[in-house]
């Protein structure tokens, strides 16, 4: 977990930098990938920018206080969830509640545009994916996975079990930044009917 | 998948190297001038008449209104590419006039073309290249010998001298279940002895070995993140190599650094560059 965070940490700081030549700048778990025009920098001279830039104490205040709290309005009437509660024992209200009660932190951001990996969710309602995966979970599905929960941001395949829905739109392309979450920012489930 | 194609067939036409064309893939189909246009072929071969006459790929082409142009069978390559003078005129989203099939977005309205479509072209810049010009075949990558050359990838240390000698020695076949997300490819196995690793971001042309040891090389519309892990990145300037390999096709690795591969990279765009000056002054 701390190491999450001082790859966030180093994200955020990198971006503040506004390096020339950088496109994106991706953090991950065990990684912090930078994308750059390679037509303009070499490898080896924006290895050493980046890597002088890291080096550089945090920049004065500001950076943690950038991640951005969600609260997420949920139906919990997903396909999965009389599924989750037999394979959890634990009993549907509870399931809901059990997921209401935490506030997740976007640990990453990928697979498909805004689709972003939220940890950590109940150990008791952990489960490994569906041994086969779906062909087609609508856009908005909340679901869970070992110890991740999500939001599907489009019609996709996936293999997690889903709870409920949501209406919020989760990647606009049309909207600056598209997508809702940022890596770091927290996230909380509400129960709306 | 193949910006080399695409840039040659923009530069034919005197378009921005990255002006936004078609990419066509499997079937026959045709297209019908709605006004005067110039075009140009790219990439992929394939038998193409305009209004009846042979429409010879690389090279300048103009189209008067009413014209046909028809496609048959892709018969060489995989994606054949239309450029137009003035380029399609879709919006730009998130930087990008292409399609994005998997998110529904950009392109035109998201979604692959269908039959009564009708594609705006953009505003034409001064000198149009002259009708016939063609492009030298030695401006273009080597797509015959299926040679790719790749780097290493984030997790090569995970792989031993063995695995890495399978890669660059062995022969390796593009399998069926390939399309713009991946190509899986068949040959000898790699020992991934890594299993599948907290997910972090790829690219286009990283090439992860899941269990199974069979290498996946991600195309265009690759997830962005994903935990198997990377062994080598195909080098940019030979994507379109790749790109252009059927199912069934072979293709072999060579090693080469990330200086080598990015030499590689600015001999391509100014290859094509090449290409663009040549056409210019044939308007002369």
């Amino acid at each position: 977990m701390q190491l999450l965070q001082s790859i966030h940490a180093a994200a955020r700081s990198l971006a503040a930098a506004r390096i020339p030549h950088v496109d994106d700048i991706v953090p991950a778990y065990l990684a912090l990938t930078v994308f750059y025009d390679g037509l303009q920098i070499s490898y080896g001279e924006i290895a050493k920018t980046l890597l002088d830039e890291c080096d550089r104490p945090v920049r004065g205040g500001g950076e943690s206080t950038e991640s951005r709290q969600h609260l997420i309005p949920v139906r919990y009437d997903g396909m999965d969830l009389q599924a989750v509660a037999a394979a959890t024992g634990i009993a549907i209200a509870d399931v809901i509640a059990r997921h209401t009660s935490r506030i997740y932190t976007v640990d990453l951001l990928g697979f498909v545009p805004g689709f972003a990996y939220l940890s950590e969710l109940d150990p008791s309602l952990q489960l490994p994916r569906r041994p086969e995966p779906r062909p087609r979970v609508p856009a908005g599905s909340v679901a869970i996975a070992a110890a991740q929960t999500g939001v599907y941001p489009l019609d996709t395949p996936g293999g997690w079990h889903i709870i409920g829905r949501t209406d919020t739109v989760m990647f606009d392309p049309a909207r600056d930044p598209p997508a809702l979450f940022r890596a770091g920012d927290t996230v909380r489930f509400e129960r709306v009917t | 998948m193949d910006f080399c194609a695409l840039g040659a067939a923009n530069a034919l036409v005197g378009n921005r190297l990255d002006a936004a064309g078609l990419e066509w893939a499997l079937g026959a189909g045709s297209i019908k001038f709605a006004q005067d246009a110039v075009f140009s072929l790219g990439g992929a071969t394939a038998r193409a008449t305009l209004s009846g006459k042979v429409a010879a790929p690389c090279t300048t082409i103009y189209a008067k209104s009413g014209d046909e142009l028809a496609i048959e069978q892709i018969n060489g390559g995989r994606f054949l590419y239309i450029a137009f003078r003035g380029g399609v005129d879709v919006p730009m989203v998130l930087g990008s006039r292409s399609t994005y099939l998997p998110g529904r977005f950009g392109g035109y309205r998201g979604r692959s073309l269908k039959s009564g479509d009708s594609l705006p072209l953009g505003p034409e810049s001064t000198n149009s290249p002259t009708d016939g010009f063609h492009c030298a075949p030695d401006l273009l990558p080597p797509y015959g010998p299926g040679i790719v050359h790749v780097t290493r990838g984030t997790h090569a240390d995970l792989f031993d001298e063995a695995a890495w000698r399978t890669l660059t020695e062995g022969e390796y076949r593009v399998t069926g279940a390939s399309d713009r997300t991946g190509y899986k490819l068949e040959g000898p196995a790699l020992a991934n002895k890594a299993g599948s690793l907290p997910s972090e971001a790829g690219c286009p042309g990283s090439i992860q070995i899941p269990g199974d040891g069979y290498p996946i090389a991600l195309m265009a519309d690759a997830p962005t993140v994903g935990g198997y892990p990377k062994i080598a990145v195909v080098a940019a300037a030979d994507l379109p190599i790749l790109a252009q390999r059927s199912p069934g096709e072979t293709i072999r690795f060579e090693l080469i650094t990330i200086e080598q591969s990015q030499r590689a990279l600015k001999r391509r765009v100014s290859d094509l560059n090449t290409i663009s000056q040549l056409a210019a002054s044939s308007s002369r």
